[in-house]
């Protein structure tokens, strides 16, 4: 039989949403498939279908021309289905064969058969070329490996059908190579494969056909071949898109943010290992590196949420290090926390209350000194629901009910409005569709143009290349070194990423 | 189409008085397993309040003072439980100060008692809160062993150095004439001007809230602390006031049950009244105005059931069982508040068909 899976008619309808819209779906028997589709277009909610995790409300699953239901999980990996998720499904005190065989364990009687569970791993692992050492703790090695690990999870439980959920948002440039050869092997060992992902790089070069979902519905599948990155972003907004903002010559001005011998601590773990850089005006300086590198953790000293333990912090010449956050702010530096929802908003509170977050103690906001004022409030408000088209009910909507997309808006504008030498985007895209991210980016590199100083932290290399100036390579809490973003290229940050040497530091 | 009036969802006005009205009928169920008949009693509940209005009134001041201190700790994300024994410390220090100081005049002595009452119930939540801010000890923990400490203190003073002139009797002396309150209502169901201090902090604490920049970063830190102390608020601080503000407010409306209801301090002194607050503040989500509505209702209750005790032979502690239920429900409101919002969407449905 030629198609592997065929769904037809799915619908999905959740309380207030129909997340999946009479979808027909199909997959060849050993292509790579992607589907791809903006936040909520429901490329999830349907491979959570085909995985038994939900029942859809109508529509009918084949496999390999046969009819099934899937009620649970466990029906779909007896059909062959394995799903590799974006946050790995592993116990890290465990070892590598210990983790792969869980719930199918190789018995004698009650008797675990550990030195039999790795021979067969190890078989596993011959035929499709893979290289895993089982008897390794899944906490010693790194993630590259862990997803190897749940991929042959999969096949060990004779998968012939693999689901991987955004398999590279945690991974090197070169693990993402090695990646798309593990897939290529599979693929020519008869396997069938889909890949959920957003990011049009590895959609262009892992896949044979591209499916595209927007809004619940199906836009069209096409051929890879014949089609290019830029049509697919199209089918997947419905318009085209430019990412990256206008850049404008600028001439580098003075040093707003000078970081120095900065190291930080938490717990037994060192943080951040004697990093330094400086951000001038008129430049966007990219961080790149993998996640859980000690982004957060610089982002945090320079805002003085946490204090370093050695090093200093020069803004505009002040030694800031031991300054209080809302001075810091006030002083002209404007933060976008990583995770907006934690850091970045209090979800219950009106989105106009949420728009002066952190700036209520500048003189603007007040009157007598210790009255809000509500006019100059509304007005903050007023203006900025327009330049980054935030789209609510009304601006006393509670900032919960946004989508994520627009909560992030409100985060950036708030800041970038409120920053008057530096920005801090620590993530500034994460989680929010491509409209909202080219809106994003327009507002970074705007005021760079204008000759404000932006400190980019990003997990995507592509979006660190495409907006900043000079790019530094973190790994492990050290700074590898500080590329010019003209000359830089994937591999050579990659290599950096991954904790490789660089030749010539800038 | 959601219906709303001024921004707030029907269902949301609708969900508290749905939950009190659910109250009232499981307790119903319990009042016939007695044999009594629940309509009987609600009537003579609602005789006993009403023949006996300023009697409800004078109840209902401790139990809003309580529930305007439980209202602030939740909108600083914290849950407020130690108020029982800040009240009966405030009660016994501003007894204390109206029995044995002598000599000053009415003007002077009345607000020295009120002070005192508050200055002992913030003293008396000092220990809790800062070991709690300071060094993250368990609140909830913490206030209940200092509810049964302050209590047994109580009754320690009350029966031993402050013992009053009769020792069968567990009470302090009667305060000075100077210390009394002045009434609005004079006579045997006299009305002290407690009332207007309810009304005066409602207010305070509706304008503090919503109209200063104070307010806005105290809601800031309820809401989500991490976000607060990226945005440069000091959330430890607000938490440390708070909690002080709560063993203040607690405090003062003991110095204020004493000075204007009471004019003495006696053993098991409190109903309970810093327990009422908690269902109120939840009731009322924080709305100062509709705390006051609810202190109302729970001081009627108090007052209506003795009546309801003697004319429909239930007992008073049935008034226990729909606070009880009240609980229940509130901690299950979001589903109550689902079944509200449900209802009115389908009636609206059928009314448009």
């Amino acid at each position: 039989m030629d198609i592997a899976i065929k769904m037809s008619g799915i619908s999905m309808r959740f309380p207030g949403v129909l997340a999946n819209d009479n979808i027909d779906f199909n997959v060849r028997r050993a292509e790579v498939h992607a589907l791809v589709g903006e936040n909520g277009a429901g490329k999830s909610t349907l491979m959570n279908i085909l995985y038994g995790l939900y029942i859809p409300t109508a529509g009918e699953i084949e496999i390999w021309g046969q009819k099934k239901v899937f009620h649970s999980v466990p029906d779909a990996m007896r059909a062959g289905i394995g799903m590799v998720h974006q946050h790995f499904m592993l116990i890290p005190h465990l070892t590598i064969a210990d983790n792969i065989v869980l719930g199918e364990e190789p018995c004698k009687g009650n008797r675990y058969l550990r030195a039999e569970a790795v021979k067969q791993i190890e078989a596993v692992c011959n035929k499709y070329d893979m290289h895993i050492d089982p008897t390794a703790l899944v906490s010693s090695v790194s993630l590259g490996v862990r997803q190897r690990v749940e991929i042959v999870k999969a096949l060990y439980r004779k998968a012939e059908i693999i689901i991987l959920d955004e398999p590279t948002a945690v991974l090197t440039p070169q693990e993402i190579d090695d990646l798309g050869r593990v897939l290529q092997k599979l693929k020519a060992m008869g396997k069938t494969i889909i890949i959920i992902t957003h990011k049009m790089q590895e959609v262009m070069n892992f896949s044979d056909r591209i499916t595209v979902l927007r809004r619940g519905r199906i836009v069209g599948t096409v051929s890879t071949d014949e089609t290019n990155a830029d049509e697919v972003t199209q089918m997947m907004v419905g318009r085209s898109v430019h990412l990256g903002g206008d850049r404008k010559a600028v001439s580098i001005g003075n040093a707003v943010l000078r970081v120095e011998n900065l190291h930080y601590h938490d717990g037994r773990v060192q943080k951040i290992k004697d990093v330094s850089f400086d951000v001038y005006e008129g430049e966007v300086f990219g961080i790149a590196g993998i996640d859980n590198s000690g982004q957060k953790e610089i982002s945090e000293v320079i805002t003085g949420i946490i204090k370093a333990d050695k090093g200093q912090i020069i803004f505009d010449g002040k030694n800031i290090t031991d300054w209080q956050t809302e001075k810091i702010r006030h002083a002209g530096i404007g933060f976008i926390p990583q995770d907006r929802q934690k850091s970045g908003l209090a979800l219950g509170m009106s989105v106009r209350e949420n728009m002066i977050l952190g700036y209520q103690n500048l003189p603007e906001y007040k009157e007598r000194g210790f009255l809000l004022n509500q006019e100059a409030i509304t007005k903050n408000i007023d203006n900025k629901i327009e330049q980054y088209d935030i789209r609510l009910s009304s601006p006393e909507a509670v900032t919960r009910t946004l989508s994520g997309g627009n909560q992030q808006k409100v985060v950036v504008a708030r800041e970038i409005g409120h920053a008057t030498r530096l920005i801090l985007a620590d993530q500034p895209s994460r989680g929010v569709d491509i409209g909202a991210i080219e809106l994003i980016h327009k507002a970074l590199i705007d005021a760079r143009n204008e000759g404000k100083a932006v400190l980019l932290i990003s997990l995507e290399l592509d979006e660190v290349m495409l907006l900043s100036d000079r790019i530094g390579v973190l790994h492990s809490g050290k700074l590898m070194g500080i590329l010019d973003a003209k000359e830089a290229t994937r591999e050579q940050i990659g290599l950096m990423m991954a904790g490789g040497g660089v030749e010539h530091a800038y | 189409m959601r219906i709303k009036i001024r921004g707030i969802s029907l269902a949301n006005i609708m969900t508290p008085f749905v939950i009190i009205a659910a109250a009232m009928l499981i307790t119903s169920a319990l009042i016939m397993t007695t044999g009594a008949n629940p309509l009987n009693a609600y009537y003579h509940l609602l005789t006993g309040v009403f023949s006996n209005i300023i009697d409800t009134i004078n109840r209902t001041v401790p139990i809003a003072f309580t529930a305007f201190a439980v209202a602030l700790g939740i909108k600083v994300g914290l849950f407020n439980i130690g108020l029982e024994s800040q009240f009966l410390m405030g009660s016994l220090a501003s007894a204390a100060a109206g029995a044995y100081i002598t000599g000053l005049p009415s003007a002077m002595h009345v607000p020295l008692c009120l002070i005192v009452g508050m200055l002992s119930g913030m003293l008396y939540a000092l220990p809790v809160t800062a070991m709690f801010v300071g060094k993250g000890a368990n609140l909830l923990v913490l206030q209940l062993l200092f509810n049964s400490i302050g209590t047994l203190i109580c009754t320690y003073f009350i029966a031993g150095p402050f013992a009053g002139e009769n020792p069968a009797v567990a009470a302090m002396p009667r305060i000075q004439a100077t210390a009394q309150q002045p009434n609005l209502i004079n006579g045997p169901n006299k009305l002290s001007i407690s009332i207007l201090f309810v009304i005066l902090v409602a207010f305070a604490i509706w304008f503090y809230l919503n109209k200063t920049t104070g307010g806005y970063q105290l809601r800031a830190v309820g809401d989500n602390a991490d976000a607060a102390r990226c945005a440069g608020i000091n959330v430890k601080k607000y938490h440390f006031w708070v909690l002080l503000a709560g063993g203040g407010l607690a405090g003062f409306a003991g110095a204020l049950d004493v000075t204007g209801n009471f004019y003495r301090m006696y053993g098991n002194y409190s109903p309970g009244y810093g327990f009422d607050g908690i269902p109120i503040a939840m009731l009322a989500n924080g709305n100062p105005l509709g705390m006051v509505i609810g202190a109302i209702v729970f001081g009627a209750l108090r007052v209506g059931s003795v009546n309801m005790q003697a004319k429909a032979g239930v007992s008073v502690e049935i008034v226990k069982v729909i606070q009880g239920v009240l609980i229940m429900l509130i901690s299950a409101q979001h589903f109550v508040r689902f079944l509200v919002g449900k209802y009115i969407k389908n009636s609206e449905r059928s009314g448009k068909a």
